[in-house]
């Protein structure tokens, strides 16, 4: 995937503010719907394949 | 299944050539990926690409394509056309209307579907299967693509359409072995269509804007039928949030349109003259006219119906110039934008949620369905179509082409393969419900990740920070709301405004829609410290197969960075087996 250029600014970290490792999980993912992808075409043959021999994005790039 | 596959032969059977199969009521066609990876479509001895799916028998001998096509005039009811939605169905679900001015669907058995004809050369009537109609008239394809390219072709990717049964699917790909092609996988129409889009915006090079996370919209409005698919392309892969079909709808229904109006028109001229309406052989040779004048105004301003002995031994010519075709169909023209906006709404989308929409199958080369579109839905969506887009796919080829593609990919695949890579297991998969992004300053919210994208996925995204310093990043779900402003009106509302002045205005207040994301769930934080002057932050976001998230973020070109994980949500149903 191509990286995705944002516009907007990111807000200034607050003087207070502090975590373990600068990271603070805070909730969890809603949960996901399920549907069904189109078996067709490159991308999908690749997520496949993945699947398959449970690869991930970068071991799948080696 | 073939039979010709010698066991323990000491040669190996030369590898089959797999070809792309589009198989429609009104057309088909066949195409052929070679090594340079770009689909060709492939014409028959006729030299159609678009090669009409229709059957006649005259005298002992079978046409097919246009020649056949061309014997709805003169031997009607040995024509057989419009059948391909009669595969797998029983005689009480077939609809006949599109056969009216052929040979009409019969029941043949218990609940079979077939046609009579007079096949050979005397008067002898003989029962044809719908199912043998297929076989014969996928032979010819079979044959035709095997001449163009100078080998045997054994086998097809074929395109169906989205609400395609079982029973049809089987039935259709039956039908196919016996003439020859083994199917090695049936895909949808529009999907072959849109992958054949984006292969071509592939080879156009301009990034890989066909990974780009968009929602497309594919209308393949054919000869009898259209149909609608409202696809979430993500990195790629297509998953259908809705689909629509109208069997009714199509450039039959606007052939009827310039039938009328010629009719009537012949009328004013010969008054005396009989209704060619109510009469068959005039019907079909205005029917056959009026969709020379559509495709002649696909293109140019101007054409015109030229029919010898229309009726009574009288020739008829009339001109029919774009602006007057355009008004006179123009109840049928907004009939399809009706039905391709309730696609939308039957995915839970906005019409602004639509990136893209994609006109595939033959009627989408009418000008007017697409400048509809165009002035309907905003102007954030691009409208591909011949008439809206120089670089269009030619709306008649795109699902073969698809489907070529497909063939490509997959015919080195070992047919078990194939069939594990389509089950359930490997496609039902869970996707996002809500956006993934992160809060910016003024309460704005980017999208990263956007809802409906099937996991495990991986985005990558780059904020600058022109001050430099210490910054935040709130990673959250959002949720996309559309906010309606009416321009400048002031407070009090709801009663009819007793305004003094700008009533002119008033009119022109049209309200104004726009998509707007908002945040609605932080899910992490994280600081990022000492960012350079100038410099950029990245932010990558991976949401894993159980739905967890890992994020990593850092500065550009900087050491270290911020990693962390979001625990998938404790006792969820619908994750990843
Ligand atoms: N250049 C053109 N301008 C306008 N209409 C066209 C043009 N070319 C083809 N058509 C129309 O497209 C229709 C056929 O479309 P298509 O080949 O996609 O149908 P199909 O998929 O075989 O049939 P169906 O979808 O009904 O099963 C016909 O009505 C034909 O007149
Ligand atoms: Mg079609």
């Amino acid at each position: 995937m191509a990286t995705l250029r944002l516009s907007g600014s990111l807000p200034a970290l607050p003087s207070s503010w502090s975590a373990e490792k600068d990271f603070l999980p805070l909730s969890t993912l809603t949960p996901p719907t399920s549907r069904a992808l189109s078996p067709v075409g490159p991308h999908f043959l690749a997520h496949a394949r993945r699947k398959r021999h449970h690869r991930t994005f970068s071991e799948d790039e080696k | 299944m073939s039979d010709d596959e010698v066991p323990g032969s000491p040669t190996p059977p030369p590898t089959k050539t797999t070809i792309g199969l589009s198989f429609g009521n009104t057309n088909s066609s066949i195409a052929y990926t070679g090594a340079d990876g770009k689909p060709e479509v492939i014409a028959n001895e006729e030299g159609d690409r678009q090669i009409p799916s229709i059957l006649s028998y005259v005298s002992g001998e079978e046409y097919t394509g246009t020649q056949a096509k061309a014997q709805i005039v003169r031997n009607p009811t040995n024509t057989v056309a419009f059948f391909r939605d009669f595969l797998g169905k029983g005689f009480g679900n077939v609809d006949p209307t599109a056969c009216h001015g052929s040979a009409h669907p019969k029941k043949l058995g218990e609940d079979g579907v077939g046609f009579v004809v007079k096949e050979g050369e005397g008067e002898e009537e003989t029962e044809i299967s719908v199912e043998e109609v297929a076989v014969r008239h996928l032979k010819r394809l079979r044959q035709s693509a095997a001449d163009y390219l100078g080998r045997e072709v054994g086998s097809a990717v074929l395109t169906v359409p989205s609400d395609f049964t079982e029973e049809q699917k089987s039935a259709v790909s039956k039908a196919a072995s016996k003439a020859g092609l083994e199917i090695i996988q049936t895909i949808h129409e529009p999907v072959a269509a849109l992958l054949a889009h984006d292969a071509k915006l592939l080879q156009s090079g301009e990034g890989d804007e066909s990974k780009h996370d968009k929602i497309v919209l594919v209308a393949d409005l054919g000869g009898i039928r259209s149909d609608i698919a409202v696809i979430a392309s993500r990195g790629g892969i297509y998953t259908t949030l809705a689909t629509a079909h109208d069997y009714e709808l199509g450039g039959s229904t606007l052939d009827k349109v310039l039938i009328e109006y010629a009719a009537k028109e012949f009328f004013k001229k010969n008054k005396s003259a009989g209704d060619p309406r109510e009469n068959a052989r005039s019907v079909a040779k205005l029917t056959l006219e009026a969709e020379a004048v559509r495709k002649a105004l696909s293109i140019g301003q101007n054409a015109s119906f030229s029919i010898e002995s229309l009726i009574d031994g009288r020739d008829f010519t009339l001109a029919v110039p774009r602006t007057r075709y355009e008004l006179l169909a123009n109840k049928v023209f907004a009939s399809f934008t009706r039905f391709i906006e309730a696609a939308v709404q039957k995915a839970e989308l906005d019409i602004l949620d639509v990136d893209t929409i994609l006109l595939t199958g033959g009627t989408s080369h009418t000008p007017k369905i697409a400048a509809n579109l165009q002035a309907h839905f905003p102007s954030t969506t691009t409208i591909i179509a011949p008439s809206t887009s120089a670089t269009a796919t030619n709306p008649s080829e795109l699902a073969v082409r698809g489907a070529a593609i497909q063939a490509s990919l997959i015919s080195e695949f070992e047919k078990e393969d194939i069939e594990s890579s389509t089950e359930a297991v490997v496609t039902v998969t869970p996707h996002t419900h809500h956006p993934i992004g992160i809060v910016l300053g003024n309460d704005n919210f980017a999208v990263i990740v956007p809802a409906d994208t099937p996991v495990p996925a991986r985005r990558t995204a780059q904020i600058p920070v022109p001050a430099g310093g210490d910054v935040l990043i709130r990673l959250a779900e959002g949720v996309r709301e559309i906010k309606v402003t009416k321009p400048e009106k002031p407070a009090t509302n709801g009663t009819k405004d007793a305004d003094d002045s700008d009533e002119d205005s008033d009119e022109e207040d049209e309200e104004v829609r726009e998509r707007v994301f908002k945040s609605k769930k932080v899910l992490a934080e994280a600081g990022i410290k000492g960012v350079k002057k100038g410099g950029k932050v990245e932010v990558q976001v991976n949401v894993q197969a159980d739905l967890s998230v890992s994020l990593v973020c850092r500065e550009v070109g900087g050491k270290g960075g911020v990693r962390g994980t979001i625990e998938k949500a404790q006792g969820m149903n619908g994750s990843a087996k």
